[in-house]
């Protein structure tokens, strides 16, 4: 990142690279999991959430998830919220997040690969 | 990941006053030159300090060369300054618009006869100060409070013991393992 | 044997209609038939649902299961699983929706997809610490465009031609700002963000900064290419700190990627950017003062002109936006001004981003195109109000701005429309107040809240607003005067007008806007030193008092009865409400709903608890009566037996009078006994209560009908020095469509008093019934009861609108009445002049209504149907002929046809005339009426005196234990059982069963005892 951006051609070429870095980052991985941290997602227990998911994943040797970070998706009363992307690219939401939540989530969705509907507000 | 850094004075307990307006000396040096400095310069003496002691004023008056007076109308103008000084927390009970809907009152009311002090005091033990504010933007998990940096959501009066006790028992590990390592040494 | 009932809508929106939802409908169609459901499961084709991207898409109710991306094949498996078995078909990747009503409640797929993002088009989507994933979205492209095909004129330019305005307050032209800054002389200029983001209720520039702080830097350079400006500062309040952090992380990438600093793309300008927090004063987002905080001073505003784009920070031009409005710009830039000038209305152009907070059941950020109507945005894209409550009114613009009532549900939001109400756009906050919100002590909050942030520079800001606060404090605290509002409203009129800044001139709108939308409620605080709402502390002894409309001393009874002393909780009861027993059987029970015990888990079953009580009284005692020889002599007339009527008979003889009640039918009681069928209301137990009436030296007259046997005239004539009417509204409504006057075409209140009063009444075999109210749903179930075979109730809203109380709606269908909502009789259908059936409407949910609710409006896709009947009981509302009652009598009646009295006494326009109840109100509840008669009594007394004697009226303490700090009950609330469905589907039994004593004893004490009051004094105000 310490190149320095010279020109408008300096900028496409790094947009595409960042393209290039984000599906490559995404394309062996298959999922990824967003979780939305913004004050009322922290507020809510966003930290937790992480945490819970990289404890969880590891747990049961995930490696096809890539796990990232955004900023509030907009629907605070669902927060803790994370927006899971499969391998065909559809998202869903998860919200109102507890650990008992997110093992599920990884344990049906993420590893037998059908969302969990309970706790979906949204795709 | 960035993670703020303790804004309180808690890290700073043990430096002795000296040290402090060491540290002010730096931050003044910093901003000397700048334009508008003033602000800035008492927001991070107050980090420091944790409240903006006399002592500290005069040296910034001198510092950035403006009149006690002034320094000391824009002290008394904004209400995030303090010249008394503060509890170990600040507790920070929103009021905004939402809040209030949601029973923000409530929660003042019920947190005032816990704390056994009112808006703008602090505990004899120094650990709580109590401040209203109005409206941290966590509006669609009102009531919220904020203790140092952290947001509260959705708090009810029956659950503030348990949030309160979290910086108790948080205090509590550290000086534990204080007194741990220097009976250690 | 229960019908099946079910819908099945299927979208038929042009989108689902491209993706095959015709053949999708004609498969639904043969499979029903095939399993014979055809009858019992009605197909619709419905207008859009909305999530167009994911059709054809089809609702199953009443269990609200969504399906997606159906194809013909699917139909097979829904029908024979889902409609059969009941079993929803996971394989089609359905979704239960939270609300499982007729209309589509698909609320937080509505939320996301009923937006348009522009503003937060990255938030949430992208990782705010990382600046690649802002480049690989476009980022920085609109600013290389920028600095390396456009003059700084024809930015401003392409900002002026978007039509962007102001995001922050009353929504200046941003292009026209843009470009008195460039034209302005000198050659230092700044680049300003205000993100001092002071609205309480306001957060989306706290969102975009925390989630992508990106858009906003880019912005800002783009601005100070356009302006000519090498500087600029974000002023951001120190409430905020993860936006700081994200700011600043992102600015020191911005500058290491060299797109802050010199020479910014290889170009030859320069510009940078720094953060400067706020301190804690809200005074601070207005521009003049910010500028001054940055320059490190009391942040103290000043007057304009000098407009800050001549003389800004440290007097050079400065232009000022906040972040909202910088988050647009890059989209602007990169997608073309025309592009952004497409949406919205004409003078509103592009999105606005609003915070829904309060009584919402989807809080959150919502960005939707300006000019969206109010409801829309509340409730398809908010869900509605939590709880069942109502919704009272949406505060929008915070501590600027003001309320906008039900009525207006239907505006849209826009600059222009917001500011026509009394509002303003402000930043964005918009709070959903419900039915629990008072608006006299909303607008005392934000009259304190601005005068508690006033800064002091301007008098009529600084004294104004003081004096304005203590007016409305005083009346929240029940000592308001007559003539408060108007000095309110003159005092707000000169600060508006005199006030040096922004936030001075608008501090008085929301009581403006208050005064202007809820008069009345600042009317009924300072007359009736009560607080509807039961907010004010001052006014309100306990929540559900408040709510009661003849004042019962609630909490007292409940805990007398925890004490089992049932005598005594009795008579604090008839204290205020002479009709206990008739109460805990019909009573609307409006105290559960505000009862403060819901906020731990569920509201104390009052009605349970009184139900109990009554249960526990083997002869009536009298209440305390005050002999007063005078006052016999004096003669009353009440006019009608019903539950107003008698009480304020009761009320009268506890004054020492004996007036006397005149009633056309042959039993007293009113619509309690000719209306409410005996399952709800034993007879004997609505006569022990008449009868103790009558003890107490109440004479009641039957077969007297006022108009008919006697005029009002013929009463003065004979020396009555008073009379109360109150004869109810005693009037079916007409349905006015064709053929009403086929034979078998009844109304409800004409059937249910034939079946009541005689014993008797015809019922047909297949009857529907017409409404959605309680008398429909009497009818409906007395209908059950007689022996028809199908009754069906037809409703034209949905079953959420539907006014009849849940509980009898839920009962209705358990014994077997099937009820069709979304349907709007057309004609009735008569052969031979009998009636054979009712034509029929689809309907849908259009727009708002001045009642706040969606008006029904039919379904032009949708084919009339016919629904069979050989009976037809018209509910829609009743009516009353003042005319045959009042004669030449110069009485001045409503517009709704009733009579007009005050709310304090019952007075009509005649000294002598007193009015309460349906013939005053409309329609209204069994304890509405008990109340007006409470009142009708005292004003008699007033009238006929000069004085008032209400001595039930004091307060008065009960003695029963109470520890203040010992933790509330566990319990949970206790339901009434029902008698089983079998054992009263055939007969006029009561199928509330009473609680047992340690049941009853149990839930009164779950009371919270908000009555109580530990130090006897009132709170002193502490700050």
């Amino acid at each position: 990142m310490t190149d320095k951006i010279k020109s408008p051609k300096d900028l496409l070429a790094l947009r595409e690279k960042a393209r290039e870095a984000i599906a490559l980052r995404s394309g062996p991985k298959e999922i990824t999991i967003t979780v939305h941290m913004g004050t009322c997602g922290i507020a809510a227990g966003a930290r937790n959430v992480l945490a819970s998911l990289s404890r969880s994943l590891e747990q049961e040797g995930v490696s096809n998830v890539t796990l990232r970070q955004a900023g509030c998706a907009g629907l605070c009363d669902r927060e803790p919220m994370v927006t899971l992307s499969d391998k065909a690219g559809k998202e869903y939401r998860y919200g109102k997040l507890t650990d008992e939540r997110v093992q599920a989530i990884v344990q049906k969705h993420v590893i037998q690969g059908s969302p969990v509907m309970e706790y979906l507000i949204g795709q | 990941m960035v993670e703020k850094e303790q804004g309180c004075c808690c890290c700073e307990e043990e430096a002795s006053e000296e040290e402090l307006l060491a540290r002010l000396d730096g931050i003044i040096q910093e901003y000397k030159d700048k334009p508008g400095a003033l602000i800035p310069v008492l927001q991070q003496a107050q980090a420091v300090f944790g409240y903006l002691p006399d002592v500290a004023l005069r040296k910034i008056s001198l510092g950035l060369d403006k009149p006690y007076s002034e320094v000391a109308g824009v002290v008394g103008f904004y209400s995030f300054f303090s010249t008394h000084p503060r509890g170990k927390h600040m507790i920070r009970v929103c009021l905004g618009t939402a809040c209030y809907v949601r029973g923000g009152k409530q929660v003042l009311d019920e947190l005032k006869h816990r704390l056994s002090i009112d808006v703008g005091e602090t505990t004899p033990d120094r650990v709580f100060s109590l401040d209203v504010a109005r409206c941290f933007g966590a509006c669609g998990l009102a009531p919220a409070i904020m203790i140092d940096d952290n947001v509260h959501q959705r708090v009810k009066p029956a659950r503030l013991q348990q949030i309160l006790d979290q910086y108790i028992d948080e205090d509590q590990a550290r000086a534990d393992k204080k007194a741990e390592s220097k009976a250690k040494a | 044997m229960k019908t099946v009932h079910s819908h099945v809508l299927v979208c038929a929106g042009a989108g689902c209609v491209a993706s095959g939802a015709h053949a999708v409908i004609a498969a639904l169609e043969e499979s029903l038939r095939k399993h014979n459901l055809n009858k019992e499961v009605e197909l619709v084709s419905t207008g859009c649902l909305g999530p167009c991207a994911i059709g054809p898409v089809a609702v199953v109710y009443p269990d609200g299961v969504f399906y997606q991306g159906l194809k013909p094949e699917d139909a097979e498996e829904i029908v024979s699983e889902h409609l059969l078995k009941g079993r929803p078909v996971s394989r089609l990747n359905f979704k239960v929706t939270a609300t499982a009503q007729i209309i589509p409640a698909l609320q937080e797929i509505n939320f996301f997809q009923q937006q348009q993002k522009i503003v937060l088009r990255n938030c949430g989507v992208i990782d705010p610490t990382n600046i690649e994933e802002y480049i690989a979205r476009d980022g920085y492209q609109a600013l290389a465009r920028v600095l390396t095909e456009m003059t700084p004129e024809e930015v401003t330019d392409t900002v002026k031609k978007s039509g962007l305005r102001g995001r922050g307050g009353a929504g200046f032209l941003t292009g026209l700002k843009w470009e008195f800054t460039r034209k302005a002389p000198g050659d230092k200029k700044y680049v300003l963000c205000n993100a001092d983001e002071g609205d309480p209720g306001a957060f989306m520039d706290r969102s975009v900064l925390e989630g992508d702080p990106h858009s906003v830097i880019e912005a800002m350079i783009i601005a100070g290419y356009g302006i000519g400006s090498d500087q600029g500062y974000v002023y951001v309040r120190a409430e905020y700190p993860l936006a700081v952090d994200r700011l600043q992380n992102a600015l020191n990438q911005a500058r290491e990627m060299g797109l802050l600093g010199n020479n910014i793309m290889g170009t030859k300008f320069n510009f940078d950017l720094e953060i400067r927090m706020g301190s804690g004063a809200f005074v601070c987002g207005e521009e003049t003062a910010l500028m001054r905080s940055i320059e490190g001073k009391r942040g103290e505003p000043r007057p304009r002109p000098p407009f800050p784009a001549i003389q800004g920070l440290w007097e050079k031009p400065s232009l000022l936006n906040n972040v909202e409005t910088y988050a647009n710009i890059p989209v602007i830039f990169n997608k073309g001004a025309e592009w952004y000038a497409s949406i919205g209305t004409e003078k509103s152009k592009g999105t606005k981003v609003f915070a829904l907070a309060g009584a919402v059941n989807n809080t959150g950020l919502v960005e939707v195109p300006v000019g969206t109507p109010l409801g829309e945005i509340i409730y398809d894209i908010g869900g509605g109000i939590p709880n069942n409550k109502k919704f009272k009114a949406a505060q929008i613009g915070g501590p600027s701005g003001g309320c906008i009532p039900r009525e207006h549900l239907n505006v849209p939001v826009d600059y222009e429309t917001l500011t026509e109400l009394g509002a303003i756009m402000g930043s964005g906050g918009l709070i959903v107040m419900d039915e629990d919100t008072c608006m006299v002590d909303m607008a005392r909050f934000f009259l304190d809240f601005v005068q508690d942030e006033s800064c002091g520079k301007c008098v009529p800001c600084r004294v104004g607003t003081k004096r304005m606060l203590e007016i409305v404090t005083r009346i929240c605290e029940g000592k308001g005067e007559e003539g408060d509002v108007e000095k309110l409203i003159a005092l707000g009129q000169q600060i508006k007008d005199t006030a040096l800044c922004g936030l001075g001139q608008t501090a008085p709108n929301p009581v403006l806007s208050t005064i202007r939308h809820f008069r009345e409620e600042y009317d009924i605080h300072i007359r009736e030193k009560r607080c509807p709402a039961g907010v004010c502390p001052a006014l309100v002894r306990a929540p559900c008092m408040s709510a009661c409309p003849a004042n019962v001393y609630i909490p007292g009874f409940v805990s007398l009865v925890s004490e089992k002393r049932y005598a005594e909780a009795l008579r604090v009861h008839r204290d205020s409400n002479p009709f206990a027993s008739v109460c805990a059987r019909v009573c609307f029970h409006t105290c559960e709903d505000k009862c403060r015990r819901s906020n731990l888990d569920d509201a104390v079953a009052i009605r349970g608890i009184k139900r109990f009580m009554v249960e526990q009284e083997v002869t009536i005692q009298l209440p305390e009566m005050r002999e007063n020889e005078t006052n016999a002599k004096r003669k009353v007339a009440i006019i009608g037996g019903g539950p107003a009527g008698l009480t304020c008979a009761y009320f009268l003889a506890r004054l020492g009078y004996q007036p006397k009640v005149f009633e056309s039918a042959p039993r007293p009681g009113g619509m309690l006994v000719q209306c409410i069928p005996a399952y709800r209301m034993p007879r004997e137990e609505l006569a022990r209560e008449i009868r103790m009436i009558e003890r107490m030296g109440v004479e009641i007259e039957t077969n007297k009908s006022l108009g008919k046997d006697f005029t009002l005239q013929q009463l003065r004539d004979e020396g009555y020095e008073a009379v109360f009417l109150a004869v109810g509204a005693p009037a079916g409504a007409k349905l006015r469509i064709a053929n009403e006057d086929a034979q078998g075409v009844y109304d409800s209140i004409e059937f249910l008093r034939e079946y009541n009063l005689r014993g008797s009444a015809a019922i047909g075999k297949k009857v529907v019934v017409i409404g959605g109210g309680n008398a429909a749903v009497d009818a409906a179930r007395t209908a059950v009861r007689l022996g028809a075979e199908s009754v069906t109730i037809l409703y034209r809203r949905t079953r959420d609108e539907m006014p009849a109380y849940k509980e009898e709606i839920e009962e209705a269908e358990n014994e077997g009445v099937i009820i069709k909502t979304l349907v709007a009789p057309q004609e009735i259908v008569s052969k031979g002049g009998k009636v054979a059936g009712v034509r029929c409407n689809h309907m849908w949910l259009g727009d708002f209504d001045s009642s706040g609710r969606r008006r029904p409006q039919v379904r032009e896709d949708g084919d009339s149907f016919v629904e069979p009947a050989d009976q037809v009981i018209a509910a829609v509302g009743q009516s009353l002929d003042t005319k045959s009652l009042l004669g030449d009598l110069p009485v001045k009646t409503k517009l709704n046809g009733f009579v007009a009295s005050d709310a304090l006494y019952g007075r009509t326009s005649l000294d002598w005339l007193f009015a309460g109840g349906d013939t005053a109100d409309g329609p209204s509840s069994v304890a509405e009426a008990i109340g007006a008669g409470e009142r009708a009594a005292v004003g008699i007394d007033l009238y006929l005196t000069g004085e008032e004697h209400a001595f039930w009226r004091e307060t008065f303490d009960v003695d029963t234990e109470f520890d203040p700090d010992a933790d509330p009950s566990d319990a949970p609330r206790a339901e009434m059982k029902l008698l089983p469905e079998e054992r009263r589907v055939h007969n006029f039994n009561e199928v509330e069963m009473a609680y047992t004593e340690s049941v009853a004893v149990r839930e009164a004490r779950r009371c919270l005892r908000c009555d109580f009051r530990s130090c006897g004094t009132e709170k002193s105000a502490s700050h």
